[in-house]
C-alpha cells in the first residue's frame, strides 16, 4: 500500500513540478532583454486553459491525430517513473531500465510524429523529418552516456548508475548531455520556441495543427521531458546516491533551476544555428559522451 | 500424439496439398492449414517437453540411411515456419485467387506447398547429403514463387538474380558438406565439437549460409525478389527463407569447432548490415523494396546476438552470451512475425491501389482502417519500440551488451560499439518507420488512385490480425517464452541447458502490461475530452496558404533526404535535376534514385570483367580446321614432355 501511495505521490510530483521550468526558462530570457516576461506559472495557465478549449480537426487527420498525443505523454509519464530521485530509488527499478527509459522517449516521438504527419501538411513534414533525423544522432550521444555511466558503475538500472558521481569525465558528461537537453527539448540553437517563422521550426511546427486537450497533453509532455533531462543531467554528474533525502531533493531542485537557468542564458546569448550545422554540433554532444566514457575506462578501476 | 506422429500428419497434409492445388483450391486450404496446425504441434509439444524427437527409419536415399531429428533449435525454427505458413496460406487463398490470376495461382500453390514441406524437411535432416538436397529444392520451389508474375521483365530479373546467388551460395555448402563429410568419414549429423580440425569450414557455411541470410554485402538478391514476389511469398521469404540461413548459421556453429576470429567477425557483419541495411531502406521509394531492406537490418541485429554469444562460449561462456543469444534467437521469431505482418499489409496496399510507389500513395487508413492500424503496430514492433515484441528482444541484446560491457572483458569495446551501432539503428528504424506510415496511410492521396480502393476480405484480414496478436503477446508477456528460448540455447551449446530466466523480464513484462494499459486508456479518455469540449472540422491550417493540394505534401524522398544526406557516401543516389531557369521558368524536375549499391558498383563490373576475359579466350575457337590440329599437336607434345619429365610411373 505505501508503495503504491509513493509511486503515486513521486508521479504527482513530476507532473505538477514540470510545466515550471519552461517558466523559469521564460523569466530568466525576459530578465536578460529587459524585459518583465511572462509570469513562471504561465504554462500552468496555458494547460488549463487549453484543457477546457474546443478543438478544430483538419479535415485530413485520422484518430491518431488525437490518440498520438495521449500515448506519447504516457509513455513520457512512464520514462518518469524510473529515474531515481535520490536514495529513494524510482518507482520501478530493474536491470536494463535504462535502456527502456531511452526507448520510451523514443516512443513517444514515434508518436507525436506520426500525429503530426496526419495533416498531411509540408510544413509538419518538414518538422518530422527534422525530428526523426536529429534523433539519431542524439540517441547515439544518449547511448554513449549509458555506457559511460554503466562502465563507471558496472551496472545497467538507473538506480545504481546514477547514485555515484560520473568521475573524472563528469564535465565532459555534463556538456554532451546538455547538448542532448537542448537538442530533444527544442531549445536555441537547436531549434527556436519563439520563431514566428514555420519554414525554420522544427517541434513547433509538427503541432501547428493540434488545439485544445490534445495540445495541453503534448505541451505537458514536453515540460515533462525537459524536466527528465534535467534531472537525468544532475543525476549523472552529482553523486546524489550518497545524500540522504532532504538533502538529495535540496540539490535535485537546485540544479534543476540552474539548468532552467543555463538554457535561458544560452537562448538569450546564442542565435540559432543554420540546419547543416545542427549535424555537426549534435556529433560535438556525441563526441563529448564518448570521451566521458573513455576517461571512464581509463580512469575507473576494473 | 507424438511429435512423429504428428510431423507426419504435417508432411502428409502439405503433400496432399500439393496434389489438392491444382484441382480443389478448398482442400488445399484445408490441408495445408492442417499440415501447419500439426507443425506447430509437433514444434511446440518439443519444446515444452525438452526431449528430441529422433527417428531413423531405415529408408536409403541416395544411399544415404534417412535421419531425420526435432531438437530444441529446429522446433524453434518449426514454430515460426508454421505460423507464417498458416498465415501466408490463407492470405494467398484471397490475395493471389484463381479469380484474379487464373494462370499461375494452381501452380503457386503446389509450389507454396512444396516451399514449407521442404523448408520443414531443413529444420529436420540430420544427413548432409539430404540435407543438401533439401536445400536445393526449397531454393527453386522460392524461385518458382518469385517469378510468380512472370511476364513482367522485373520480375524475370528478380528471379534470375536470386536463383543465380542462391546457386553461388549452394556451391559454397557442397564444399562445406562435401569436406565435412570427407574428413568426418561419414555424412551424419550432430555435434562433433571435438574435432578442431573442422573449424576452419566455418568460413564456407559463413558465405553459403549468409547469402540465404543476406547480411551486409551478400544481400545483393534480397531487395528485387522481396518487392517483385507475390506479398505472402515476401513474407514468408522476408519471415522465414532467410532465417534458414541463420539456421544454418547456429546449428553449425553450435554442431562444428568455429575458428577463434568467428564471432568477431559475425558480430561485426551483423553491425554493418544492422547500420547500412537501414540505411538503404531509408533511400528507397518502393514500399516492399524497403521492407525488403529491413530484414538486412534485422538479420544485423540476430547477428550480432550471435556473434557476441559466440565470443562469450570461446571465452568460457560468460553469463552476457547467453543474453545476447537469448535476444538474437527471440529476433528470429520477432522479425519473421512483424516482417511478415508489414509484408501481409504492404501486399493488401498493392492489391487494393495497384502501386508500390509510395509517392503515389497517401491517406489510406480512411479505406484501409484494419491494413492501417495493423501496419502501424507492425511499424511499432520493428522500430524496436515498447511495449511491442521488437523491444524485448533489442532490449535482450542491449542487456547481454551492456554487460560485456560492464564485466570490462575482452569483448567489452566491441559490445561498446555493438551498443551505439544497435541505438543509431533503432533511431533511423523509427524515423523509417515514421516515413513509412506517414506516406502511405496519413495525409491525403497524392494521386488519384483507382476509385475501388478497398479493404481487404476477412481471410486477408485474419491472418494480419493472428501475426499482430502474438507481436503483442511476445511484448507484453515475454517471460512466457523463455523456455522455448532456453530449450534452443540448449541445443546449440549443451552448456546452456538449465538456464535461469533474467529475473528483470518478468518486470519489464509487467511494466509493458501496465504501458499498453495505460496507453490505450489514456487514448480513451483523451479522445472522450475532445468530444466533450466540442469538436469543429477545418482544412489543414498550412499557415496560411489558401490553396494547398495533396501534391505539396512532403514525399518519401524528401522526409529522408537529411538522412540519405548522410549516407550518401555508400548509397550513391542518382539524381537527376531539371532546375528552374530564366525569367519565366516553366518546367522544373527532380528525381532521386537509390540503386542497390553493391550490386552496381561492385557485382556486375565484376562480372562484366570476367565475360570481357571470357570473350578473349573465344577467340581460340574460330573454326579453321589446320588450327585445332595444330592445337591437338601442341597438347601431345605437352603430355610427351610431362611424361618423359615428370617420371611417369
Amino acid at each position: 500500500m505505501t508503495t503504491a501511495l509513493e509511486i503515486l505521490l513521486k508521479l504527482a510530483a513530476w507532473l505538477l513540478l514540470a510545466p515550471l521550468l519552461p517558466g523559469i526558462i521564460n523569466k530568466v530570457k525576459a530578465w536578460v532583454a529587459g524585459r518583465r516576461g511572462p509570469p513562471v506559472l504561465q504554462l500552468y495557465y496555458d494547460l488549463a486553459k487549453l484543457w477546457h478549449k474546443g478543438v478544430v480537426l483538419s479535415t485530413a487527420v485520422s484518430p491518431a491525430h488525437v490518440i498520438g498525443p495521449a500515448m506519447a505523454w504516457v509513455a513520457i509519464a512512464g520514462a518518469a517513473l524510473l529515474l531515481p530521485v535520490g536514495q529513494t530509488g524510482a518507482s520501478f527499478a530493474f536491470r536494463g531500465d535504462a535502456l527502456l527509459f531511452v526507448y520510451l522517449l523514443a516512443f513517444a516521438r514515434f508518436c507525436i510524429a506520426l500525429a503530426a504527419l496526419d495533416t498531411g501538411s509540408a510544413f509538419e513534414g518538414m518538422g518530422v523529418a527534422r525530428e526523426v533525423s536529429y534523433a539519431v544522432l542524439a540517441e547515439a550521444a544518449i547511448i554513449t552516456a549509458l555506457l559511460t555511466l554503466c562502465v563507471q558503475s558496472g551496472t545497467v538500472s538507473l538506480a545504481t548508475m546514477l547514485a555515484p558521481s560520473a568521475g573524472a569525465g563528469a564535465a565532459l558528461l555534463a556538456a554532451g548531455l546538455f547538448g542532448v537537453l537542448l537538442a530533444e527539448n527544442c531549445r536555441v540553437p537547436f531549434d527556436d520556441p519563439n520563431t514566428h517563422l514555420e519554414l525554420t521550426m522544427v517541434h513547433e511546427v509538427m503541432v501547428l495543427d493540434h488545439s485544445g486537450p490534445p495540445l495541453a497533453a503534448i505541451l505537458h509532455g514536453a515540460s515533462l521531458k525537459l524536466l527528465l533531462f534535467a534531472v537525468l543531467l544532475t543525476e549523472a554528474v552529482l553523486p546524489l546516491g550518497k545524500l540522504s533525502l532532504l538533502p538529495a531533493i535540496g540539490v535535485l531542485v537546485g540544479s534543476a533551476m540552474v539548468v532552467a537557468i543555463a538554457v535561458g542564458l544560452v537562448e538569450s546569448l546564442l542565435a540559432r544555428l543554420a540546419f547543416r550545422r545542427v549535424p555537426l554540433l549534435l556529433t560535438t554532444s556525441f563526441l563529448l559522451c564518448l570521451f566521458a566514457l573513455l576517461v571512464a575506462w581509463k580512469g575507473g578501476t576494473p | 500424439m507424438t511429435p512423429g506422429w504428428l510431423l507426419l500428419l504435417a508432411g502428409a497434409g502439405l503433400a496432399a496439398g500439393i496434389f489438392s492445388a491444382f484441382k480443389s483450391p478448398r482442400l488445399w486450404l484445408v490441408t495445408t492449414l492442417i499440415g501447419a496446425g500439426a507443425a506447430f504441434a509437433a514444434a511446440v509439444l518439443m519444446l515444452a517437453s525438452g526431449v528430441t524427437w529422433d527417428w531413423r527409419p531405415g529408408f536409403v536415399i541416395g544411399g544415404e540411411a534417412l535421419h531425420l531429428q526435432l531438437d530444441g533449435l529446429s522446433a524453434f525454427f518449426l514454430v515460426l515456419l508454421s505460423v507464417l505458413g498458416g498465415a501466408g496460406t490463407l492470405y494467398s487463398s484471397e490475395y493471389w485467387s484463381d479469380k484474379a490470376h487464373p494462370d499461375s495461382a494452381p501452380a503457386g500453390r503446389a509450389w507454396w506447398n512444396a516451399l514449407l514441406l521442404n523448408m520443414g524437411c531443413v529444420l529436420l535432416c540430420a544427413n548432409g547429403l539430404h540435407f543438401l538436397i533439401v536445400w536445393e529444392i526449397f531454393t527453386v520451389c522460392a524461385y518458382f514463387l518469385i517469378t510468380r508474375e512472370r511476364q513482367r521483365p522485373a520480375t524475370r530479373a528478380a528471379g534470375w538474380l536470386y536463383l543465380a546467388s542462391s546457386h553461388v551460395a549452394m556451391i559454397f555448402l557442397f564444399a562445406f558438406f562435401a569436406l565435412l563429410a570427407a574428413r568426418t568419414g561419414s555424412w551424419e549429423l550432430g555435434p562433433m565439437r571435438g574435432h578442431p580440425e573442422l573449424a576452419p569450414l566455418f568460413w564456407l557455411a559463413l558465405i553459403g549460409f549468409g547469402l540465404k541470410a543476406g547480411i551486409f554485402p551478400m544481400h545483393i538478391w534480397l531487395p528485387s525478389a522481396h518487392a517483385n514476389a507475390p506479398s505472402h511469398v515476401s513474407a514468408i521469404l522476408s519471415g522465414m527463407a532467410i532465417k534458414m540461413g541463420i539456421y544454418g548459421l547456429v546449428r553449425f556453429t553450435g554442431w562444428l569447432p568455429v575458428p577463434p576470429s568467428a564471432g568477431w567477425v559475425v558480430a561485426a557483419l551483423g553491425v554493418t548490415s544492422a547500420v547500412l541495411g537501414v540505411a538503404f531502406a531509408l533511400g528507397q521509394h518502393d514500399l516492399k523494396r524497403l521492407l525488403a531492406y529491413h530484414s538486412v537490418e534485422n538479420i544485423g541485429i540476430i547477428l550480432i546476438g550471435l556473434g557476441f554469444a559466440m565470443i562469450a562460449v570461446s571465452h568460457g561462456n560468460a553469463a552476457w552470451g547467453q543474453l545476447a543469444l537469448a535476444g538474437g534467437l527471440l529476433h528470429v521469431w520477432n522479425h519473421g512475425l512483424f516482417k511478415a505482418l508489414l509484408f501481409l499489409g504492404a501486399g493488401s496496399v498493392l492489391h487494393a491501389t495497384g502501386t508500390r510507389e509510395m509517392s503515389r500513395l497517401g491517406g489510406l487508413w480512411r479505406a484501409m482502417p484494419w491494413t492501417a492500424s495493423l501496419f502501424a503496430l507492425g511499424a511499432t514492433a520493428i522500430a524496436g519500440l515498447p511495449p511491442l515484441n521488437g523491444f524485448v528482444s533489442e532490449w535482450l541484446v542491449y542487456l547481454g551488451l551492456f554487460d560485456a560491457v560492464s564485466g570490462r572483458g575482452h569483448a567489452a569495446i566491441a559490445a561498446i560499439v555493438a551498443a551505439m551501432a544497435l541505438g543509431v539503428t533503432g533511431a533511423l528504424a523509427l524515423a523509417c518507420f515514421v516515413k513509412v506510415c506517414g506516406v502511405v496511410f496519413l495525409g491525403l492521396p497524392r494521386h488519384e488512385i483507382a476509385p475501388h480502393v478497398h479493404e481487404c476480405g476477412w481471410r486477408m484480414r485474419l491472418p494480419m490480425l493472428v501475426i499482430g496478436v502474438a507481436c503483442v503477446v511476445i511484448g507484453l508477456a515475454p517471460i512466457l517464452f523463455w523456455p522455448a528460448l532456453a530449450t534452443a540455447a540448449a541445443a546449440w551449446q549443451p552448456e546452456l541447458a538449465n538456464s535461469i530466466p533474467p529475473a528483470p523480464l518478468v518486470t519489464l513484462g509487467a511494466f509493458h502490461l501496465a504501458l499498453a494499459a495505460l496507453v490505450i486508456l489514456a487514448a480513451a479518455f483523451l479522445w472522450r475530452r475532445v468530444r466533450r469540449n466540442g469538436l469543429s472540422r477545418a482544412g489543414t491550417w498550412d499557415c496560411g496558404y489558401a490553396a494547398p493540394t495533396a501534391r505539396m505534401q512532403y514525399t518519401a524522398g524528401s522526409f529522408a533526404g537529411i538522412i540519405t544526406g548522410w549516407f550518401d557516401w555508400i548509397l550513391r543516389p542518382q539524381r537527376h535535376e531539371q532546375p528552374p531557369g530564366g525569367n519565366f521558368p516553366a518546367r522544373a524536375g527532380f528525381e532521386e534514385h537509390t540503386p542497390e549499391t553493391v550490386l552496381e558498383k561492385i557485382i556486375e563490373p565484376a562480372g562484366s570483367l570476367v565475360l570481357r576475359l571470357s570473350l578473349a579466350v573465344r577467340h581460340l575457337q574460330h573454326g579453321r580446321v589446320q588450327s585445332y590440329i595444330f592445337y591437338l599437336l601442341l597438347g601431345l607434345a605437352a603430355l610427351a614432355i610431362l611424361a618423359v619429365m615428370g617420371g611417369a610411373k
